[in-house]
């Protein structure tokens, strides 16, 4: 037995520890990284955040949201139909069971306001991804030994970059079900092991590793016949990029339906695109139509694009908060994912009730003065595309390094209200909306809005820039340079982080760590705030 | 085969973007008008006063500067014609006629107007969108684009008279280019055809980069030379194949290829003539530029268009060439880096030989090739095994 | 009333058990170790075993169907 030494007990400071037990460690003292486990990212035991905010993140997150996932799955298909959808895909069972420690990711950390109207964000992604996929297991013809039910006829399949709201004048009547964005999209964020079966399937097939790996996960989960038949006919675009356009063939080929393409210009400033833009909703419309033998629903189509406003006018409130006061109560991955998530999906209840939530504890931090940030050393901004697998590195470096990133690119797209009016207007700013789109708008649109960068540095009082480098995206490999210049002579800090979007093999997030590392101790002659977060294995985390 | 007259002289105009041709027609004052695709109607950048050039970068070796500006994991093809660019090598050009058809070359474009690259002090680069169908709310658009950004834009940079009178004048002249061109490539169909995949191939490039009317002479009297021109009485070729795929205006990769053993019958690729060699038609009462804007959404075989007749139309448009041209085998080569080809080529590579029975061989090359070994190996492996199944397939007979 | 009493107090014990265990669950990450541990490797072998069709072997009609 060990002997207990009293010189130590003498020595502790029993006030201190007390206080910590109530409070929570003070950042800097956390040691979050003494948390993992050597290479899974599990942890020996979860993080003592106080006594208040442990118990509410046990009750009001880890409880609550296993609860509210079973009442979902009820709510949306029940039991049998989830157990089949689950047997049957692998982006299913092998992603969505561990959504948990997804928030556990995005929240480390995180206390007080912030971990509250951060995990709102959460909650509202895994209610609209169990919606989505249990209303394509509803409809699977593949679950039902090819045959199609109602559900099946009242489906329509889009590729995950058609902003669903071209398709609220079914609204009522059809559920609209992005192909990828459950299978492929999320996944990446929850567990980024799935992901890497599709990407090799593709390649298995002939396809070279150098294209967007986006897309070719997109194709490659047609190729390893891990798609759900759920629908009659689907609708395609060219957004976000020429893979996009490339990898419609193979989904063509392996789907095999009735296909309406709905590309948008990539020169979106030239007011001449704009009328074939809104002629080009008005072919898919009719499209549909013949497809359904419903026709479109225009008061329908009003009533969800004014929704969809609302929520829009929200997200500036937001941005005006966010900007201008260190009230925020929003972490960088979640401000990140549920605004595009949001924003391309289109209008769902989940949203309007967790913008009131998350608008209440806003009021309270901006009324209260309630830095929920405290540790910020820089203001950051992230730019261009996000690797999906390290979709939290921000959480990571705001622990670390104090680097709170505020505002993202992605966030940023989309940023307008659909005047509902007149039709033609509505028309028009639908196109324009579309072309607004993630990952497009600056990323591989017109050159110049890529350095609307500049502004919103500005225009969010930001420091530093975290500058995404997705290896494979053509478009911005394409201009790499100019940025380099463009840093050089405005004096901007800013990290280049290497990444290929979905597949963490190419640069692993241990390596995305060290090279922030390395800037942060080299560049900017910093400490960390806490250390035990500089070097650790996750190599095989989720 | 005889060697052709000109063949040196074409050769000789390829070795540079700005030629003896080029110069000429720059000397005269006339305006040379870059541009690098299919999508940008080469017929309206020959209008009186002004003249064509589809960019290329020959004799590139390592992009360092451009590698600087678009990094290494982009096509090498755009980031050539950026290095050549950075260079001074299109300092002659008045203007860039561009299009965002593919994201490389629009990202090459959008720093020429960006960036002061090219030093012309009127250079101006101008963009055009370009749809992805083929309906005919894209015939309008494209239409309008084509109205607004090169014709309206070079009649008030330039005063280039766009009247409906002066676009026939080009389209006569563009499709007598055509014609001789589709003439040239027919002898490809013979059985023993009595032209080369090289000569065409080096042909068919000075059609794109050099003024037409002063190409135009040559190719009156190529063409003439080829009609009496007997084929070899022991060719060197043992099979006959088609060459499909990404950009390619590099005439030593055909020799490449013909140095393997096979004879390249069609060219269906970026700056090929399959499709791109097709005269306009303009119907009664239509507008010069409604036909050209017709005619080039059209005719393109792009990967580019997204609905679905299109992207199966394309297998069968390749396997029509593969019968069409008596060829016994298939190449699909698409550049490093490429989006839409590398996904075409898959596709290509899957389908044809098992839906059309077409033996295909799959590569992927660079702009400039450089491992050539490498290829060379490939190239006589798959020529050897068609001639192998060739030769089965006529003893069976 | 005392039984009432006495079934309240095993009522609130078992409670309070179920409490205790949930928490342990969650303080102590069992939730992601068993799903780490235990059920995506089971999941990850269905999936592999899993007969799945070649869609190499799906016909490509060059046809097409008219889009519009």
């Amino acid at each position: 037995m060990k002997k207990l030494d009293l010189q130590k007990l003498k020595s502790t400071d029993w006030k201190k520890l007390a206080k910590d037990f109530w409070y929570g460690k003070p950042h800097g003292e956390q040691r979050l990284g003494d948390l993992y486990q050597s290479k899974t990212g599990l942890y020996k035991h979860r993080e003592w955040r106080g006594v208040k905010d442990t118990f509410y993140y046990f009750h009001n997150i880890w409880l609550y949201n296993y609860a509210h996932m079973v009442m979902d799955i009820m709510r949306f298909g029940g039991p049998v139909t989830f157990a089949r959808g689950l047997w049957r895909y692998r982006w299913m069972g092998q992603t969505y069971l561990p959504v948990l420690h997804w928030f556990d990711r995005g929240l480390e950390g995180m206390r007080g306001e912030a971990l509250r109207a951060s995990a709102w964000h959460y909650r509202a992604m895994v209610n609209v991804s169990i919606n989505q996929f249990m209303d394509m297991f509803k409809a699977d013809g593949n679950l039902r030994g090819g045959e199609h039910n109602d559900a099946w006829y009242h489906a329509i399949a889009h590729k995950e970059t058609v902003w669903g709201g071209v398709f609220y004048p079914w609204a009522d009547r059809f559920k609209h079900i992005p192909m990828e964005m459950i299978p492929y999209f999320v996944t990446c964020h929850v567990n980024n092991h799935t992901v890497l079966n599709y990407i090799d399937a593709v390649q298995s097939i002939g396809l070279p590793g150098d294209p967007c790996p986006m897309c070719q996960a997109e194709a490659g989960l047609f190729v390893l016949d891990d798609m759900p038949d759920y629908a009659p006919f689907m609708v395609t675009t060219n957004e976000a990029c020429d893979g996009s356009v490339a990898s419609t063939a193979v989904q063509d080929w392996f789907m095999d339906v009735p296909l309406f393409a709905m590309p948008q210009p990539m020169q979106f400033d030239d007011p001449l695109v704009q009328e074939h833009c809104a002629n080009e909703i008005r072919e898919l419309w009719k499209f549909v139509e013949e497809q359904t033998g419903v026709a479109p629903n225009l008061k329908l189509l009003r009533e969800k694009l004014e929704s969809q406003n609302k929520l829009q006018r929200f997200e500036w409130e937001k941005w005006d908060v966010d900007a201008n006061t260190p009230y925020y109560p929003i972490n960088g991955v979640a401000q990140a994912l549920y605004r595009i998530y949001q924003t391309q999906y289109g209008d769902h209840p989940i949203w309007h009730d967790t913008d009131k939530k998350v608008r209440r504890i806003m009021e309270k931090c901006v009324a209260e003065k309630i830095e929920t940030f405290p540790k910020t050393r820089h203001r950051v901004i992230a730019w261009s595309c996000a690797p999906l697998y390290y979709s939290h590195w921000c959480t990571w470096a705001y622990n670390c390094w104090g680097l709170n990133c505020v505002i993202n690119m992605d966030s940023l797209m989309f940023d307008m209200t659909i005047r509902t009016d007149d039709l033609d207007d509505t028309l028009l700013d639908m196109a324009r909306y579309h072309e607004w789109a993630p990952m497009r708008r600056m990323a591989v649109g017109g050159m110049h809005h890529i350095f609307e960068l500049w502004e919103n540095m500005e225009r969010f009082h930001c420091d530093m820039v975290m500058m995404y480098d997705q290896l494979q995206c053509k478009g911005m490999q394409g201009v790499v340079g100019l940025f380099e210049d463009e840093f050089r002579a405005r004096n901007i800090h800013a990290i280049w982080m290497p990444h290929a979007l979905p597949d963490k093999r190419t640069v692993s997030r241990a390596e995305i760590r060290r090279i922030i590392n390395d800037y942060m101790t080299t560049v900017m002659q910093e400490e960390p705030l806490d250390p035990s977060l500089l070097d650790f294995d996750d190599s095989e985390s989720w | 085969m005889r060697d052709l007259k000109h063949l040196i002289f074409f050769e000789n105009l390829l070795q540079e973007a700005n030629n003896d041709l080029v110069k000429r027609a720059r000397e005269e004052g006339r305006k040379a008008l870059g541009y690098t695709c299919y999508f940008m109607p080469e017929v309206l950048l020959d209008l009186s006063g002004c003249f064509s050039v589809r960019l290329r970068a020959p004799r590139s070796t390592s992009p360092e500067m451009a590698t600087y500006y678009m990094s290494g994991r982009t096509c090498h093809y755009g980031r050539s014609l950026m290095e050549r660019a950075l260079e001074g090598g299109f300092n002659f050009i008045d203007a860039q006629m561009a299009t965002e058809t593919c994201t490389v070359t629009c990202r090459f474009q959008e720093h020429l107007q960006q960036m002061d690259i090219i030093q012309n002090p009127n250079f101006f680069c101008e963009f055009t969108d370009v749809p992805f169908k083929k309906s005919e709310n894209s015939m309008e658009h494209f239409r309008k684009q084509l109205q607004a950004h090169v014709l309206d834009k070079l009649a008030e940079k330039f005063g280039v008279d766009t009247s409906d009178e002066t676009l026939l004048a080009a389209i006569a002249q563009h499709n007598e280019v055509c014609r001789l061109i589709t003439e040239i490539g027919s002898y490809r169909k013979l059985d023993v055809p009595t032209i080369t995949g090289y000569e065409f191939h080096v042909i068919q490039l000075v059609t794109q980069t050099c003024p037409k009317d002063m190409i135009l002479p040559y190719l009156r009297e190529t063409a003439e030379e080829l009609r009496t021109r007997e084929p070899d009485r022991k060719p060197a070729w043992r099979v006959k194949v088609v060459l499909a795929g990404a950009e390619n205006d590099d005439p030593n990769f055909t020799a490449l290829i013909e140095s393997c053993g096979a004879l390249v019958v069609a060219d269906r690729y970026c700056y090929g003539s399959l499709p791109g060699r097709e005269e306009i038609a303009v119907a009664e009462g239509q507008s010069p530029l409604d036909a050209i804007a017709h005619h080039y959404l059209n005719t393109s075989m792009c990967p580019r268009f997204m609905p679905k007749e299109e992207m199966r139309g394309r297998k069968k448009y390749l396997a029509d060439i593969v019968r069409e041209y008596k060829a016994d085998g298939l190449i699909v080569a698409s550049n490093k880096f490429c989006e839409y080809w590398s996904y075409e080529r898959m596709m290509d590579a899957l389908i044809l030989p098992r839906d059309f029975g077409i033996p295909t061989c799959s590569i992927e090359k660079e702009y400039v090739n450089s491992a050539s070994g490498q290829l060379r190996t490939r190239f006589q492996a798959f020529i050897e095994s068609v001639e192998i199944k060739k030769i089965q397939g006529e003893a069976k007979r | 009333m005392r039984k009432v009493c006495k079934f309240l107090f095993k009522l609130l014990l078992i409670c309070g058990g179920i409490y205790a265990a949930l928490f342990a669950v969650f303080f102590f990450d069992l939730d992601g170790k068993a799903l780490f541990y235990g059920v995506e490797p089971f999941l990850v072998k269905h999936y592999d075993k899993m007969p799945r069709r070649d869609p190499l072997s799906k016909a490509y009609d060059v046809g097409g169907e008219k889009e519009e």
